[in-house]
């Protein structure tokens, strides 16, 4: 029984201490104010971490950078996508970062509010040469805590024989015309399926966004905070739940089956980003489909994702890291650095690559990305994004109307908060 | 005896230095945790946090999705539990009775499942349950029986996945199964044939009375890898379709990632708690030897 | 094996036939894991799903052993598991002997302890012990990978379990003739519980071999990556999943254990018990 007590002691006094020091401040914390850097080459070891296979190219990449710093040693470590987040979290919170990691856009929010990343000093990059939606993904709080390194947005894929069996010979503009092509490639083009949409669960909120976006809505607005319930937004959940209502998207297709019954042509079309280009080759479907531009309501924007390049506050060399992350975005080195890994580039002047300008599918992609954003950086953006996700599949999959779907979206994005 | 307290801590002391050194500090600092609204944003300075006492707790029960989840998670524990052991027990008494020829092969092949990658499992069970190719369909059809949309229905998913739950799990029961019907001396048996005991009345009064320190395991055991299920379901429907495979393990995960911390560590405590109430019930149900 | 009635053989050839079906339904996914880690990423994406390989090839396998330093990550996965089991065989046979046969104060405190510990999820307490190893200077170093996990309360439950079963009257005449207690461990106990040590050996060489999340965190350089961290590094990327190179680094993942599993799985036979009772 002696061990109870004691314990029982220990975990008063833990509690006392926890107590003591207790509450958060009331202030706002201020705007990070970001400390400049020194001039002169980078010098001293810089450690990186970057996932899969950026890390393993970045190694050999890093070599041209140490010769034009002849003191600095890049150390790059790749770690694996899958538990990247948590890694980088855990790292944070152990104080165990190295100096300059690769960032999903999506986790900047996050990671920004913890403390751990290091604000953006002047100097390093030019926001006008970013893609403006990328940019915005490093931004939180109003201060910019990284850079874009490499970027990726969404555009509609479509199968040639299914298209001009339907008669479809331009991509459409309007959101009538994506709904008058859909249901062409399913009567007369042959497909069971107009256009396949994903039907709620993980991820599917990349995919419905961009409508609200097209039609003038937006994730936040309005001075209240979340605007997910604005009409703007109603009437974009509506026009996504029509597609299933109306038969031309699937509900519950199986896992595994978009990629070869598309080049079978029983999927008209779907969305999604660059990777499918090589996927669809490894099914014999090179030359076989076509990309085209998101459709307009008021405006034909798409999702941009990628990922950042940020400095951790518990660095040990901030100079060399921030003076790394800033050659890797001179427009030179992205163009480099697209051809060693095909990592689309995030700044603008990238893509006078002629390599990029020859490629019919990638320009495709770099057109739509001057028309590209992303949800705020917040830091409980994912918390909302599974919460917006679990409506749409209630919204496809169950009689529920897209005004209740948004209202309940707004309810739970309100009680979640911006973790402000 | 004062020789069996110098024994009994020496032979425990570096159990007990490990445990204090690497575990007592992150569970009571987890605990605390789940007193606060700590997030990921607060870990570089965690003790400004503001402590909300038990409102986390009070929080998860007016939490819809999570009661969802806890429910789904007693339904795996209620069907999984007797399942598992029952089959993990007739797989070793099988394996274990002496007229199985190839006996190394079938209790690695019985293993299998619980060390294929989950990946792979996954994708041939979803083959299976496939609503027009399927296998297990295919077979209804033969019977005469029209097979559902097994993991898209939200009525079906979840039998579908304790199903799959209960085929990987079984291999690790029969593991501790065999080890613990090893020990049961032959002679025990010898001495029941002579007084004319039949197979049964063996299994009866020799089998399950010697099992009873192991069957007390599995079941503890057991019940605390099916109330924290996680990969089985996570895999192969992510939680739906509309959460009807969603289990607290699941949840637990969720709010880690979106970095609720004190949240999650209340979700955590709360299956805890969960845990020790069934384990209590399983050790007074299946009373072992200890009393002696 | 000598005569057996007809009913009997009638009987076994039934149990044979079941578990024979069984074994089936239980080595498919392992089979189709085997044969689809020589199919390239486009059959992979096939429905329905092929069993044999169109065209087999080594390809995944050959990219997972050039890209990665296969070598270094095996010997890295081989010593913390080996390490972790040697000391788990030991210390927590050791602690089970003493909940199970030995009478101290605070023996019960101790016994509610390891269940308690064994009850606490592990997600609860990840993010608190990786800032404790790490305020230990212990981060990316093997003791940081080998020390967490080298006494785990379910083994020491097994363990306890196991030898309770174990008779009294062997450990009374041990004692009786004069044998300290760490004799009657060593020399009675131990040899005794061959099952339960070859179980609790193998699945914790298992866990530990397999382990993924902590040895993820604790690594922060290459060197000191195990199998399971080193083969995610290219198998699944931000949007898209590279199947074959999943199921091949599966597979080499898995037949280390196989292995050492057919080795081990001898020891459970029939007979090591019954040396006791013969007093």
């Amino acid at each position: 029984m002696r061990t109870w007590t004691r314990g029982g002691a220990v975990l008063a006094v833990v509690a006392a201490l926890a107590l003591a020091g207790c509450g958060r401040d009331s202030g706002d914390g201020g705007g990070d104010a970001a400390k400049p850097l020194g001039a002169g080459k980078a010098s001293g070891e810089i450690t990186v971490w970057a996932m899969g296979t950026e890390g393993e190219k970045l190694t050999a990449f890093a070599g041209d950078f140490m010769k034009e710093n002849p003191d600095a040693r890049v150390k790059v470590t790749p770690i694996p996508w899958d538990g990247a987040h948590d890694k980088i979290a855990t790292a944070i919170a152990g104080r165990q970062t190295p100096d300059v990691s690769l960032i999903g856009t999506t986790w900047m929010g996050e990671f920004a509010k913890t403390g751990g990343l290091d604000p953006l000093p002047a100097g390093v990059a030019d926001q006008a040469a970013f893609f403006p939606g990328a940019w915005n993904t490093a931004v939180a709080g109003g201060t910019a805590y990284g850079v874009p390194w490499y970027v990726e947005t969404r555009l509609i894929y479509v199968n040639k024989d299914v298209a001009s069996r339907a008669g479809v010979t331009a991509a459409p503009k309007t959101w009538e015309e994506l709904s008058a092509a859909a249901k062409a490639f399913k009567e007369k083009g042959g497909a069971a399926w107009g256009l396949s949409l994903q039907p709620g669960g993980t991820g599917s909120w990349q995919t419905v966004l961009p409508f609200v976006w097209q039609n003038g809505g937006d994730v936040t607005g309005g001075g209240s905070g979340f605007a997910l319930d604005s009409p703007q937004a109603v009437e974009a959940l509506a026009f996504y739940e029509s597609f299933f209502d109306t038969g031309l998207s699937p509900k519950d297709l199986p896992q595994g089956t978009l990629e070869p019954d598309f080049a079978a042509g029983k999927i008209g079309a779907f969305i999604s980003g660059p990777w499918h280009i090589g996927i669809l080759k490894e099914q014999g479907a090179a030359g076989k489909f076509d990309l085209w531009h998101m459709p307009s309501k008021q405006k034909a924007t798409s999702f941009v994702g990628g990922g950042n390049l940020a400095v951790f506050k518990d660095a040990k060399n901030r100079d060399g890291a921030w003076k790394f992350v800033s050659w890797l975005s001179k427009p030179e080195v992205q163009i480099k650095w697209y051809q060693a890994s095909s990592d689309l580039p995030a700044v603008k002047a990238g893509w006078d690559d002629a390599t990029l300008k020859g490629d019919a599918l990638l320009s495709a992609f770099g057109a739509q990305l001057s028309d590209a954003k992303a949800p705020p950086s917040i830091a409980t953006w994912e918390q909302i994004a599974a919460a917006f996700d679990a409506e749409i599949e209630k919204l496809v999959k169950t009689d529920e109307t897209a005004a209740n779907a948004a209202k309940a979206i707004q309810q739970k994005a309100t009680s979640i908060g911006t973790g402000g | 005896m004062t020789r069996h307290r110098l024994a009994g801590w020496g032979f425990a002391l570096p159990f007990t230095v490990l445990f204090l050194v690497f575990l007592a500090g992150p569970v009571l600092a987890s605990l605390a945790m789940s007193f606060t609204d700590i997030r990921s944003a607060d870990v570089r300075d965690p003790l400004a946090v503001t402590p909300i006492g038990l409102g986390n707790y009070a929080r998860l029960f007016e939490d819809e999705q999570f009661l969802q989840a806890a429910g789904n998670t007693i339904l795996v524990v209620l069907v999984g539990l007797p399942l598992t052991v029952a089959l993990g027990l007739a797989v070793a008494l099988g394996l274990n009775s002496g007229v199985v020829r190839f006996r190394g092969l079938f209790r690695v092949g019985y293993y299998l499942p619980v060390v294929t990658s989950i990946v792979a499992i996954a994708v041939v069970w979803r083959f299976l349950l496939q609503p027009e190719s399927g296998l297990v369909n295919g077979l209804l059809g033969l019977i005469g029986v029209d097979g559902p949309n097994w993991l898209n229905n939200t009525s079906t998913a979840l039998p579908a996945v304790i199903a799959m739950i209960v085929w990987r799990g079984l291999g690790f029961q029969m593991v501790i199964f065999l080890a613990g019907l090893q020990a049961i001396p032959q002679e025990l048996y010898e001495a029941a044939r002579i007084d004319g005991a039949g197979r049964w009345a063996q299994f009866r009064h020799v089998t399950l009375p010697a099992l009873r320190p192991t069957l007390v395991f599995v079941t503890v055991i057991g019940s605390i890898g099916l109330l924290q299920v996680f990969e089985e379901p996570f895999v192969m429907t992510r939680g739906g379709p509309l959460a009807s495979t969603l289990t607290v393990a699941q949840s637990v995960y969720s709010q880690f990632s979106f970095g609720n911390y004190g949240y999650a560590s209340a979700m955590s405590y709360l299956l805890f708690i969960a845990i020790v109430l069934l384990s209590i019930l399983w050790f007074r149900l299946l009373r072992s030897e200890e009393a002696r | 094996m000598s005569r057996q009635r007809p009913r009997d053989r009638a009987a076994a050839t039934v149990l044979h036939v079941v578990l024979a079906a069984g074994l089936l339904v239980m080595i498919a996914p392992f089979v189709w894991m085997l044969l689809s880690s020589f199919k390239g990423d486009g059959e992979l994406r096939q429905t329905p799903p092929t069993w044999l390989p169109a065209d087999p090839s080594l390809a995944n396998y050959r990219e997972l052993f050039d890209r990665l330093d296969f070598p270094r990550y095996f010997a890295n996965s081989a010593l913390v598991a080996i390490l972790v089991t040697a000391g788990n065989l030991l210390i927590c046979s050791a602690t089970g002997y003493a909940l199970a046969k030995l009478r101290f104060a605070g023996r019960r405190a101790l016994f509610l302890l390891v269940l308690g510990n064994l009850m606490v999820p592990p997600a609860a307490t990840f993010v608190p012990q990786f800032v404790l190893v790490s305020n230990l200077g212990l981060v990316n170093t093997y003791a940081g990978l080998i020390l967490p996990n080298i006494a785990l309360a379910v083994n020491v439950f097994l363990m306890r379990q196991f030898i309770l079963s174990i008779p009294d009257d062997l450990l009374e005449s041990a004692r009786v003739d004069g044998a300290g207690e760490w004799r009657v461990y060593w020399q009675i106990v131990l040899p005794l519980c061959g099952p339960a040590l070859a179980t609790v050996g193998i699945l914790t060489f298992l866990g530990s071999w397999n382990s993924f999340l902590w040895p993820l965190v604790v690594a922060t350089t290459e060197d000191k990556y195990t199998l399971p961290v080193a083969l995610a590094l290219y198998s699944v990327g931000q949007n898209q999943t590279r199947y074959g190179l999943l199921l091949a680094g599966a597979v080499t993942i898995i037949l280390p254990i196989l292995i050492i599993f057919a080795l081990l799985q001898r020891h459970f036979v029939q007979g090591i018990a019954t040396t006791g009772l013969k007093s």
